[in-house]
């Protein structure tokens, strides 16, 4: 490994790239590479590139005059059982990805060559899938579907432990990307609809050990436990399950807290309920986190309406002036501004149709928009300085909405209070641009299928996104019009990424069949049949994109 | 426990028998009250069951049912609708046994039943006002579901085992003119109902007399052949008898024993000697989960167009979790799931982008179709469309014995 990174550095010397890059070719990332990770365009060593979740690159060669010559330079199959979700990450030429059943995969990131690949059989107690890995201390971590948390050796594959994480596996899972911060690896569990109460974890990245635990739902004698009625709060959700940011200087770590539970009856958890549907600004250095601030963004919410897309910090320009905000995104169909130093709202605006958001779902049923799986999704969107604007995709969806009145709490099952809603009308999704000055839109695209593939934009003033109807589409930051695009013809749900192998750069996705949240009769991707052939192909594949 | 299910042949010598807390007047009342409910469940069933269309028939059961329950003499008793009841209806016998001075040990028991019947009552209330169909029977399901409750069950003891339940259970059991006798022993003379603190221990009758019949609201746990007599224990007869403080008079290592050496088809033929429902004791194992084969096969084609993509071909989850097979079982046992947590699933939250959108019959069949796939065997028995009660009392999990077609999942193939 260490004579092929010197043969990378000198490589990157005659390609005259920049001094970040030689800087990140040592071992393993550092403390301080995760702090810079944001400068070094070779890797991709964080869930959302760096600590400020914002996808978002300085350093590029695809620009928007080259950018349509963008040839696919490999794309490797994996482990198709289920959607793909992966944010790769990359280090020294090596991409680690994972499949929705949690087989993680050591990738040639110029070729796309299997270095490893360890496979894996959890249970699954409802949705599968998996958003990757984290990398730190030549291990690669992974969380997995059944509550465990594992570390593999980052060369051989090779596990070196394997904890059970969840408190409760009967309700918990994860689903969301191991964050590595000062030798602790930061983790939130899945279990907001299966009648749990959310928590944020650090784990010792060493051993595993668990560090601290921060719960989302305040108990008795804490601030905020009020807003609960009776005993509600005790399976009142609000998982944390996509994402964070964190503001190193000032040890702030920003997350969203889901919705709460029963889902959609309120009846018998009447109050705010916080911090569902919350932003909390969490204060981690000390020994355990306190709060800074907390914003709540759908008080109350009866429509499973979490604010999915991971916090995005970023300095931006608001009525001529720069400041320090925090941007969110909720299925609701609101994508929020708040002051990142305070919580205090910068702005609202609506990326989705909405409607009847006022009722809760009642026996004879109504309908809402957007659908529960509609606004903005876990992978959320980018800030670009250039432009001053906000890149961020939407679903456009409306539902169905019943509940008996009545929420009973089985082992395992959901805990909803009702069933998800019936999608009614069209299915559609929005690309979409807003001016953060003004918090309008710059631009928005209407395309005809739900969009939920995050954003990375280039400096060069380029924007990539995917389609739950598979296309990987390179937009005009400034106008919208499309530069480029690819047809998978698998649905993509997650984001892409960007980093360099020998100086060439390029863009990853991941795509592969649809989830249960995204299947679209319109896909034609077929499906397995009884028989256990396949009518058409159903494949999950990470394909690299990178200029001639 | 009908008023005639133990019709005893003989002559019996009462003097023989110490009375305890015998209370023959409430338990006719609560026989009846539950007659009541059938009554009222009848019809509606019988409605459902039909193709009657028009909003006077629907109504006019709405009302039949009604009258049942709350009987003649309360102000929603519309005389107009007829009554299938007995006139005093299901609240006015229940309110006789609850007006009386002090408690007994089914008294919880009669005031759950007495408030779901008043639940019962009000979706029916609501039932009346409605326009549409599909809200009408909303109303409907939910008032059977209130009833299925006031019926309760005999294997429950306590607040939630509704009139069944403290029949089944209590002093309550105890019919007008039959002998209670301390049930820390067994009897010395049959037919005998054994008392302890108000506890039914056990229904004692004579093998040999043709008429003799097992009481309806039994939950038998144990079943004793002793001479020409049977005893048949209650499920509750281990506890109450704990009170006895000589817990030696009951074989109890005897009956142990007798359990492990007698196999189900021994105790069945047993019991058949004497009784024609020998699916009392039956009754006693888990069941299994009722299904037919053709049900299972129709399955076959709803799950390929609803199911499939996210469950998988080989019903082990893609984008969704397993379904059938040793995962799937491994799960429903350590989670306790019963056969009416996976209904409720299915019925109610499948598929996920649109609940409830298949038709009872495609649920009922697809429902089938998992349970084959977990070598559940077929029976003649359909998986109910309309929900209930029983499907609460069968536990889901690995299948001993089963012979799966595809032994790495633990699966069946389906034809």
């Amino acid at each position: 490994m260490l004579r092929k990174a010197i043969i990378l550095a000198a490589v990157a010397v005659v390609s005259l790239v920049s001094v970040s890059r030689l800087a990140a070719q040592s071992t393993w990332p550092t403390a301080d590479s995760y702090v810079s990770a944001d400068k070094d365009s070779a890797n991709w060593i964080l869930p959302a590139r760096s600590y400020t979740g914002n996808r978002y690159l300085t350093s590029t060669d695809i620009t928007s005059s080259n950018v349509a010559t963008l040839k696919k330079a490999w794309a490797t199959n994996i482990d198709a059982r289920g959607p793909l979700e992966v944010s790769p990450i990359v280090w020294n030429g090596t991409m680690y990805v994972t499949s929705s059943h949690n087989d993680v995969y050591a990738l040639d990131a110029k070729t796309g060559a299997v270095k490893w690949h360890q496979a894996y059989k959890p249970h699954v107690i409802a949705f599968s899938a998996n958003r990757g890995v984290a990398l730190a201390n030549g291990n690669v971590y992974e969380a997995t579907l059944d509550g465990h948390l594992i570390a593999y050796n980052a060369t051989t594959g090779k596990t070196v432990w394997n904890v059970v994480a969840a408190h409760d596996t009967t309700n918990t899972f994860f689903t969301m990307q191991p964050v590595p911060y000062k030798n602790m690896l930061l983790l939130g569990a899945s279990n907001g609809d299966w009648g749990g109460i959310g928590y944020l974890s650090a784990f010792d990245a060493s051993t595993g050990k668990r560090i601290w635990d921060w719960k989302t739902i305040p108990g008795p004698g804490e601030a905020g436990h009020t807003t609960w009625a009776g005993d509600s709060w005790k399976r009142g959700g609000a998982a944390i399950w996509s994402g964070i940011a964190i503001d190193t200087a000032s040890s702030t770590l920003y997350v969203d807290a889901g919705n709460p539970q029963p889902d959609f009856l309120g009846t018998i958890r009447k109050g705010s309920n916080l911090y569902s549907n919350s932003m909390v600004a969490l204060d981690i250095s000390g020994a355990t986190p306190k709060v800074k601030w907390y914003h709540q963004f759908i008080p109350h919410d009866t429509h499973d309406w979490d604010p999915a897309m991971p916090p995005v910090l970023f300095s931006g320009t608001v009525a001529g002036a720069s400041r320090s905000l925090v941007a969110a995104g909720d299925k609701g169909g609101n994508f929020w501004v708040l002051d990142a130093g305070t919580g205090a709202l910068v702005y609202q605006l609506a990326v989705s149709t909405q409607k009847g958001q006022n009722t809760e779902p009642n026996r004879k049923g109504d309908i809402a928009c957007p659908n529960t799986n509609g606004g903005v999704e876990f992978n959320g969107g980018s800030y670009m300085p250039e432009t001053n604007a906000f890149y961020v995709p939407s679903v456009d969806q409306c539902g169905l909405w019943t509940s008996p009145g009545t929420a009973t709490y089985v082992t395992g099952q959901f805990y909803l209070g009702g069933a998800f809603p019936k999608q009614v009308g069209p299915s559609t999704g929005y690309m979409n641009a807003v001016d953060i000055g003004s918090g309008k839109f710059l631009w928005r695209k209407h395309l005809a299928y739900p969009q939920i593939g995050g954003a990375l934009s280039l400096s060069s003033g380029i924007v990539f996104t995917g389609g739950t109807n598979g296309d990987f589409t390179a937009y005009d930051a400034k106008t919208g019009s499309v530069l480029w695009h690819n047809p998978t013809n698998q649905t993509i749900q997650a984001p892409p990424a960007s980093y360099s192998v020998g100086g060439k750069q390029y863009v990853v996705i991941a795509s592969g069949p649809a989830g249960v949240n995204f299947a679209d009769p319109r896909l034609g991707q077929g499906a397995p049949t009884l028989e256990g052939t396949y009518s058409h192909a159903t494949k999950a594949t990470i394909t690299a994109f990178s200029l001639p | 426990m009908r008023t005639t299910a133990l019709r005893l042949a003989g002559a019996l010598v009462l003097a023989c028998f110490a009375p305890v807390q015998a209370a023959p007047d409430d338990h006719a009342g609560a026989v009846a009250a539950l007659a009541d409910v059938r009554a009222a469940v009848a019809e509606i069933v019988h409605i459902e069951d039909s193709y009657a269309v028009g909003h006077g028939i629907y109504l006019r059961a709405a009302h039949r049912a009604m009258n049942a329950l709350v009987g003649r003499r309360d102000d929603g008793y519309a005389a107009a609708f007829g009554d299938p009841g007995d006139g005093v209806g299901t609240l006015g016998h229940l309110d006789t046994m609850l007006d009386k001075e002090g408690s007994s040990l089914w008294t919880p028991a009669i005031e759950g039943a007495k408030a779901n019947v008043l639940a019962a009552a009000d979706n029916l209330q609501s039932a009346f006002g409605e326009r549409e169909m599909e809200d009408y029977e909303a109303d409907l399901t939910r008032a059977l579901a209130n009833l299925a409750l006031v019926v309760g069950r005999p294997s429950v003891d306590g607040v939630l085992g509704g009139i069944s339940g403290a029949l089944g259970n209590t002093t309550l059991g105890v019919p007008a003119g039959t002998a209670s006798v301390s049930g820390c022993a067994p009897p010395a003379h049959t037919p005998a109902y054994g008392i302890v603190a108000q506890r039914l221990v056990y229904v004692a009758l004579p093998r040999r007399t043709a008429s003799t019949t097992i009481p309806d609201e039994l939950s038998i746990g144990r079943v004793v052949v002793q001479g020409d007599d049977v005893i048949l224990y209650t499920r509750g007869a281990g506890a109450a008898t704990t009170a006895c403080g000589h817990t030696a008079q009951l074989p109890r290592a005897d009956l142990q024993r007798r359990r492990l050496q007698q196999t189900h088809l021994q105790r069945t033929r047993d019991v058949q000697r004497f009784t024609d429902t020998p699916a009392m004791v039956v009754a006693a194992a888990n069941p299994e989960p009722p299904y037919t084969a053709a049900q299972a096969h129709d399955g076959i084609a709803v799950f390929r167009k609803s199911c499939l993509q996210c469950h998988g071909a080989d019903l082990q989850g893609t984008a969704g979790p397993s379904v059938a097979g040793t995962d799937f079982l491994t799960t429903a046992k350590a989670d306790k799931w019963t056969l009416s947590d996976l209904r409720t699933t299915v019925f109610q939250n499948m598929p996920f982008s649109d609940p409830g959108s298949l038709t009872p019959k495609q649920y009922a069949a697809v429902t089938a179709f998992l349970l084959a796939s977990s070598c559940y065997p077929a029976g003649t028995k359909p998986f109910p469309q309309a929900d209930s009660s029983t499907l609460a009392t069968i536990k889901l999990g690995p299948i001993p014995g089963a012979k799966p077609t595809n032994t790495k999942l633990g699966t069946c193939a389906v034809k």
